[in-house]
């Protein structure tokens, strides 16, 4: 076993305790070139602008019940974001095996609406209306899985269609960069150090 | 320099099937020992900035693991049931890119503490498990896990655990900078007398080995590492062990049966080249890293007349034994902004728990950490009493900087029934046999998840939450750390390699990974993989400098 003697110990121990600054400062030009060399930015995928998969109607409802799950308001909610698009987009490569019971559920969703509603589009109903519709049909395959795609366009990439110049991102307080610094949270800030227990021994390299 | 490539008709002396934590360090210890190397990755080869932060690619839609569609596996709890595929995803999850696995993991490095290799002498059986000694000790393996922290990269702080395992060596790295779980972790935890210490990583806190440190992008679990700062093989060993001029990574050479010869030797592999075509590779020997589901699978798949049952299942133990690493959580929220998005994904772990306690009445042990997702699977869910979906669901989007996990790893019991075989009637895009996963969780291994839970539920009691979700313990139905399926052991009748990792049955068939681990230690295997890797590869290359392959 490699002991070392207990200045060293005491040193080291300090290199492991480093704060936010000294660990910035040791390791930034390497962290910067990294950074900029990670080649990770979606910048150049541009997003979907047209519905290719969903017909009209199909897309209003779609929005409609998206706009209910995450509502517009204060902040932006899933029509800001665009999540329709990333909707369609889905529906139409990755998720695509799903159309066809999706459509068989929206189907059913919009016939059983039209008829307890003078044949009125759910997308055309009041707010009042809509909310009350879904929370009688909010267990349903076809609702968890216009939430589940609603949630996913809400904050993957804006490259595929939704989270529209990161929307969703900036709701959940996400801002959008590659790399960070600590401090990272409140909580780390003032962080002390890591203060050994009794009887251990710390060291490092 | 140009990369070395050998003909198929050339017999090299080693093919390597597996890139990944295992296959690579065993290449490179070949290689690097004058033997000539052919490694087989199912999967493409991708730079480094081929990869992205795009958590819907590599979460959702299986950017670079096994995808359900073109690799479908089955699914049961009960060997009486007929298997079906889940609905959109595999059990058993694994990364399908030269690195395997080691490209996408967490990289939390522990090692097994001293008690993992001889629990069955200190416990004795337990009921409805198959619980045995590993027929190495922790001592053994100490210099191979030095190796491991010196020769891959690991950061942390020696000895600041009470409960750490004897150690040669210091880490060659300081631990990455705290993040607020971390600190929160901490403080719960010291207030309730346990021992939190700064987390061991395979991810570079300073510049090491030309590798840059991590740009705490908070993408590492299920991600691969674009600056090449996680101890991923494939920045790693695997350029080492081309440096040699020996070695050969064939990326998108799926293999699919081992050849075999009437004197029950190998004799190469049978394998589909990027173009489906069939090719096969002559070998003096193989060494099978493929992770715990496709070794097993391999060898099923490599049936012949002489072995019935499969290649070196004699025992009958190949694909038996499937163990992940159980654990329970808990989900809490804090009044300030932690922002776990950002930052390498553990920085503080705790092993006070790490032995089980027969006070407890059933067996298991654990670590914990505290950790986060990232923001699109966190989304998904919701904590009981929180609307899915309104202005409640919202607020709650909302507050995604203000939570984090502490989540319990623990052990789970070898049981016979828990296996991978092959199922009767699924085949892949390439028309090869699937996997079928039977699994069903000991007793005692959710009772320990449950403990677990209880466990987290106090530490960020502790530490100050405004609120604690506790996690919700089910039945396993998948997993990422596949252990166990081709245990090592000394009697060829009850294991399937021998401490040196090699096949009781077939004099020149190797096996190393997941697959060879004897218990399932408590939760981070990877390290323990790597380990077993630098030592069989040790001595692999020894038996064939002594013609003993």
């Amino acid at each position: 076993m490699e002991l070392p003697t207990a200045s060293r110990r005491k040193f080291l121990v300090a290199i492991a305790n480093l704060g936010s600054t000294g660990w910035i400062a040791m390791n930034w030009p390497q962290i910067a070139y990294a950074a900029q060399h990670g080649g990770h930015s979606d910048a150049n995928d541009a997003p979907p602008t047209r519905l290719n998969t969903l017909s009209p109607a199909e897309a209003a409802d779609i929005e409609a019940i998206a706009g209910q799950i995450v509502p517009s308001g204060k902040t932006p909610g899933a029509k800001e974001a665009r999540v329709i698009y990333f909707i369609d987009n889905a529906l139409g490569s990755f998720f695509g095996a799903q159309l066809p019971s999706f459509r068989q559920g929206m189907a059913e969703f919009q016939g059983r609406f039209a008829k307890a509603h003078g044949g009125k589009p759910f997308a055309a109903a009041s707010d009042a209306i809509q909310i009350a519709w879904l929370h009688d049909v909010d267990r349903t395959p076809f609702f968890m899985a216009v939430r589940r795609l609603t949630v996913l366009g809400l904050i993957a990439l804006p490259k595929y269609g939704g989270n529209s110049d990161y929307a969703g991102w900036n709701l959940l307080g996400v801002e959008n960069n590659h790399s960070w610094m600590p401090p990272f949270g409140f909580y780390d800030t003032d962080y002390p150090g890591f203060e050994p227990y009794p009887g251990t021994k710390p060291y490092t390299a | 320099m140009a990369r070395k490539t050998y003909r198929t008709s050339e017999t090299v002396d080693f093919i390597v099937v597996g890139s990944g934590a295992a296959g690579g360090i065993v290449a490179r210890e070949l290689a690097r020992a004058g033997n000539s190397v052919v490694v087989m990755e199912q999967g493409p080869r991708l730079a480094s900035h081929e990869f992205e932060h795009d958590e819907l690619k590599y979460r959702f839609l299986s950017g670079i693991t096994n995808d359900p569609a073109t690799s479908p596996q089955s699914f049961r709890s009960d060997p009486a049931q007929k298997a079906a595929p889940v609905a959109g995803r595999n059990p058993l999850t694994y990364a399908k890119v030269v690195g395997g696995s080691s490209s996408h993991f967490n990289a939390n490095f522990w090692r097994l503490h001293e008690i993992d290799f001889i629990e069955r002498s200190r416990l004795g059986a337990i009921a409805g498990a198959d619980l045995v000694d590993w027929p190495i000790t922790y001592a053994e393996l100490e210099p191979y896990y030095t190796k491991v922290e010196w020769e891959v990269g690991v950061s942390g702080l020696a000895g600041a655990s009470p409960f750490d395992p004897p150690r040669s060596k210091p880490y060659p790295m300081p631990p990455l900078p705290v993040k607020a779980s971390g600190v929160l972790f901490e403080r719960g935890a010291r207030k309730l007398g346990l021992h939190p210490f700064p987390a061991p990583m395979a991810i570079n806190s300073v510049e090491y080995k030309g590798r840059s440190p991590c740009i705490q992008c908070g993408l590492c679990g299920g991600f691969a590492c674009e600056v090449e700062a996680k101890g991923s093989s494939v920045w790693t060993v695997i350029p080492e062990a081309e440096a040699t001029g020996k070695c050969e990574v064939r990326a998108n050479a799926y293999v699919f049966r081992i050849g075999m010869n009437k004197a029950g030797r190998a004799t190469g592999v049978h394998y589909f080249d990027r173009d489906k075509k069939e090719q096969f590779q002559k070998a003096r020997a193989v060494v099978v890293c493929a992770n715990g589901s496709e070794t097993p699978r391999l060898l099923l798949n490599s049936a012949t007349g002489s072995f019935a049952q499969g290649l070196a299942n004699s025992s009958g133990a190949v694909g038996k034994y499937l163990m992940f690493n159980k654990g329970g959580s808990a989900a809490a929220r804090f009044d300030k902004p932690l922002n776990e998005y950002k930052g390498a994904n553990v920085t503080r772990i705790m092993h006070d728990y790490y032995d089980s306690d027969p006070k407890r009445g059933f067996y298991g042990g654990g670590g914990f950490d505290a950790r986060s997702g990232g923001p699109l699977t966190w989304g998904q869910s919701v904590p009981k009493g929180t609307p899915s979906w309104g202005p409640g669901f919202k607020e709650y989007l909302e507050s995604y900087t203000y939570w984090m996990t502490v989540a319990g790893h623990g052990t789970s019991l070898a049981v016979e029934t828990n296996r991978v075989d092959i199922d009767p009637e699924l085949k892949d895009a390439w028309g090869v046999p699937a996997m079928r996963v039977t699994y069903k969780d000991h007793p005692d291994d959710i009772k320990h998840a449950e403990w677990q839970v209880e466990r987290a539920v106090e530490i960020m009691g502790a530490a100050g939450a405004s609120q604690i979700v506790p996690g919700e313990v089910g039945n396993t139905s998948g997993g990422v750390h596949l252990l166990g399926t081709c245990r090592m052991g000394n009697d060829p009748r009850t294991s399937v390699v021998d401490k040196y990792h090699r096949t009781h049955d077939v004099k020149n068939l190797f096996l190393c990974d997941g697959s060879s681990m004897v218990t399932s230690g408590r939760g981070q295997p990877t390290q323990t993989i790597e380990a077993l890797a630098f030592r069989a590869g040790e001595f692999i290359a020894k038996f064939a400098r002594a013609n003993e392959i």
